[in-house]
Order: structure tokens, then C-alpha cells, then sequence
């Protein structure tokens, strides 16, 4: 089986992932609710998981919360932003975990941005918009269907200058691209810990800094005479039993990349853009540009579920569809047929993109 | 009768980013839950260390940027006093 669906998640973990879980399972009890071994020794991983996080994102400790994902982490940035019917700045390549929580807020939403690999045209339509100084912006740090590489830097800059608090859903480029909260000056950065981080689903990240809002209240094992969630971070966000053996994987998925993550990078970008060389070979519309990252996206001839489940058949795997993302299908041009998405991970080689022309020749 | 003092803290996650602070600048300490008398507002966790670091730690905690609760005096043979803070 030749996977390339890693923008949905990664399937290959590495042994110290599988290796972490398993122990969490077999000798943590609830974290920071008890002073026995097994308690501790679950207060002791999750610790650990959020330092290797602090580390990789340039933040302190207790800025990293652990969500159930990435949506999760974005419904709470985007709440504690965006009052109900307040006003947004989004990119055209959204996610629905963007969008559906603006729909649901009644936010009046500005879309900026809407051409494929297009910098200059991101960042003038962007500033068209913070001009009118939106209660917060959003964007994606890499489109999930087509791999673009939004000019976070610069989009980051443009918020500051006109005070506009933002946030990066960092679902494509945590653990593959640099993500830098502290440097940006961002409110809220969202990941999934499932994809580039690869640690288990189930498991996400929100860096906090700024104030944020709750979403799920509860017990988090301080304060309990208190019947307000705490003030203070990260017990705010984290109400309820952690999944301790997701944020275990997690945190091992973390230190192996703080050591391979670079060269795994690497290969991932190397590997989509020899895949966007050869994919022009054949008879199909290659979406493919100066800035992206691992992930392609193309539309074929014939239909492009029917194609995904051919290639299935043949053992490789790929999404066809709209993958959560209409908005991004709508900039591109793209919303009546959908793509088909290969998106490269941990495991990326040439042969993986040889392998897959071979099957589309033979699909044809 | 060896003197040691409990440093409380609100939440766990600062308990623990104290805790490597003080290991880190070589100060013996043991995190554990606060007695339920000493706990504000419910539970949460301290750090039990001896009384001779108890300025060095402060220090420490300050420099580092971690906030604590109150410090009590505590020996081993009595359960911890007042405040000390």
C-alpha cells in the first residue's frame, strides 16, 4: 500500500509513538487528580508532551492546550475572537472548521485572497480588509486541498500594523513548516496532532495568547470549590479527563521531530513537487505553484471519486472530493468536480510518485 | 528535626514547570497534592523541599517567571503551619 493521504492524517508513525501510547495505557491513571504513582506518572507525560510542544512553537508551557484536534482548537480561538454577529477577514482556502463556526456565530465574513499561489494578491486583498478593521482575521497557514504556502509572515505583520487580532489554523504546516506564535504575534495558533506532528487522532494543540473563551467547563482537578472554570492557562481549556495515551504519542511525535523533523520536511516538498512534474505528464489539470508544500492537487478527465477508488483498488491511497474545503474549491475554480489530493508524509520517496503515475497510465 | 517548607501552587502545570526549575538549579524537590487544609479554593498541588532553599527558590520562581500560591513552614512530625508569605 503506497499512502499519500497524510493531509488527512499520517499513517506511519514512528515506533516511539506506537511505543508511547502503549505505556501511557499501561501505567497512567488521571493526570492532576491524585498523588499516587500511576496519577503522577500520567502528570509526569502529559508535562512532558506540553514542554516538547513549548519547545518546537516558542512558547511557554502553559500556552499549550490540548484539544481533541485542530476544529476543536479553532472553535475556541474563533469564539473568544469573534462575537455573535461580529466580523471576520478569512482566507480563500479555508477549512470548514473556519468557516461552519463563523456561519454558526452569524459573523459577517470577508473572504481575501482567492488566487492559487498568488502572494501579492493575498496580501493587497487582505489589507483592503483589516482596513476595515474586522473583530479578528483567520487564516490557513497551507490549503489543505492545493498545498498553498499563505504569506503567514507577511499576513501576520499586516494584522499588527492594523490591530487586528489574528489566527493561524496550522493544520497542513505544524511538524512540516515553522510555526512561530510568539514571532507572529498571534492571538491563537490551531493543529491537529494526528497529521504532521504524528501522534495519534484524537490529539490537537491550541497556543494561547491571548484571553480566551470556554467552551467545554468541567473538572480539571484545581480550584473545585471554584464554579467558574479557572482563570489561569491551561486548566481553562482542558475540562475533563485528557486522553492521556493521544497526548503521549503526541509528545513523542514531538521530540521526534525536534530531531528529523527538518530532513522529513525536506522529502515531503521534494517529493510533491517531483509528483506536480509528473502529474503533467498526463492528461489532467495540475494545480501546482512556487509556494507549496507537500500536498497536490489535480482534477482528472473522468470523475475524480471514481478515479481515488480505481487507485484505491491498486492500493494507493488518496482523497478525492472537496475535503472540507468549498471555500478553497471556490477560488480555484474547482467546486463542480472536486480534486483528487495526494499529499505526501513522513515516508515520501520519488518512487511513491513514480508508483502513482504508473496506476493513473493504467487507469486512464 | 529536619525543617521543610511547602511552596503551593494554583495549578498543576505550574507545580511542575517550578519543579524543573528548582532541579535544575540543583534544589531537591517533591511534588505532590496540597493538603486539602492549605489548599485555596479546592485542590492543587505544592512542592515539598527543605527550608534552607526556601530564598533560593523564591528566586528561582521569580526569575523564571512561575507563580506560587503561599509558602508554609512544615516539619516532619506536625502537619503544616500558617502562611509564611
Amino acid at each position: 500500500m503506497i499512502y499519500l493521504d497524510n493531509g488527512a492524517t499520517s499513517l506511519r508513525k514512528p515506533r516511539c509513538v506506537l511505543e508511547a501510547v502503549q505505556r501511557a495505557m499501561q501505567t497512567c491513571a488521571n493526570p492532576g487528580r491524585g498523588g499516587y504513582g500511576a496519577s503522577m506518572e500520567a502528570s509526569r507525560t502529559v508535562y512532558a508532551a506540553r514542554e516538547a510542544a513549548a519547545q518546537l512553537f516558542g512558547c511557554r508551557s502553559e500556552q499549550v492546550v490540548f484539544t481533541p484536534g485542530c476544529t476543536q482548537g479553532l472553535n475556541i480561538a474563533i469564539r473568544s475572537l469573534v462575537p455573535p454577529g461580529g466580523s471576520a477577514v478569512i482566507s480563500g482556502f479555508e477549512h470548514n472548521a473556519v468557516v461552519r463556526p463563523l456561519h454558526l456565530l452569524g459573523a459577517r465574513v470577508t473572504v481575501a485572497g482567492r488566487r492559487l499561489f498568488d502572494w501579492a494578491d493575498t496580501l493587497e486583498s487582505f489589507e483592503k480588509a483589516l482596513k476595515k478593521h474586522p473583530d479578528a482575521a483567520i487564516f490557513t497557514h497551507v490549503s489543505n486541498v492545493f498545498g498553498y504556502i499563505e504569506p503567514v509572515d507577511a499576513l501576520a505583520e499586516l494584522c499588527t500594523a492594523y490591530g487586528v487580532p489574528f489566527i493561524v489554523d496550522a493544520a497542513q504546516s505544524a511538524g512540516t513548516l515553522p510555526v512561530r506564535p510568539e514571532s507572529w504575534g498571534a492571538a491563537f495558533v490551531a493543529m491537529p496532532g494526528h497529521k504532521g506532528l504524528l501522534g495519534p487522532q484524537g490529539t490537537g494543540l491550541l497556543i494561547c495568547r491571548a484571553e480566551p473563551k470556554v467552551l467545554i467547563a468541567g473538572g480539571t482537578g484545581s480550584e473545585s470549590e471554584n464554579p467558574d472554570m479557572p482563570a489561569y492557562l491551561p486548566d481553562r481549556l482542558e475540562a475533563g479527563t485528557l486522553n492521556v495515551p493521544g497526548i503521549a504519542g503526541l509528545g513523542a511525535g514531538m521530540r521526534f521531530l525536534a530531531q528529523r523533523g527538518e530532513e522529513l520536511s525536506m522529502r515531503e516538498s521534494q517529493s510533491a513537487r517531483y509528483c506536480a512534474e509528473l502529474l503533467k505528464k498526463l492528461d489532467v489539470t495540475v494545480y501546482s505553484g512556487e509556494h507549496q508544500a507537500s500536498t497536490v492537487s489535480f482534477v482528472p478527465k473522468s470523475d475524480c471519486e471514481e478515479l481515488a477508488q480505481r487507485l484505491a483498488g491498486s492500493g494507493i491511497c488518496v482523497r478525492a472530493g472537496l475535503h472540507c474545503a468549498p471555500l478553497a474549491h471556490q477560488s480555484a475554480g474547482t467546486l463542480q468536480t472536486g480534486t483528487v489530493r495526494v499529499s505526501f508524509g513522513a515516508d515520501a520517496s520519488p518512487r511513491q510518485a513514480e508508483a502513482l503515475l504508473q496506476c493513473l497510465k493504467r487507469a486512464r | 528535626m529536619r525543617s521543610e517548607i511547602l511552596i503551593t501552587f494554583r495549578s498543576i502545570t505550574y507545580a511542575q514547570r517550578a519543579e524543573q526549575l528548582l532541579n535544575r538549579g540543583n534544589i531537591s524537590c517533591v511534588l505532590q497534592r496540597t493538603p486539602k487544609l492549605l489548599a485555596q479554593r479546592g485542590c492543587g498541588y505544592c512542592l515539598r523541599l527543605n527550608a534552607r532553599f526556601l530564598e533560593r527558590a523564591v528566586e528561582l520562581l521569580r526569575r523564571g517567571d512561575v507563580p506560587y500560591q503561599r509558602i508554609y513552614p512544615v516539619d516532619e512530625r506536625s502537619a503544616p503551619e500558617g502562611a509564611a508569605r
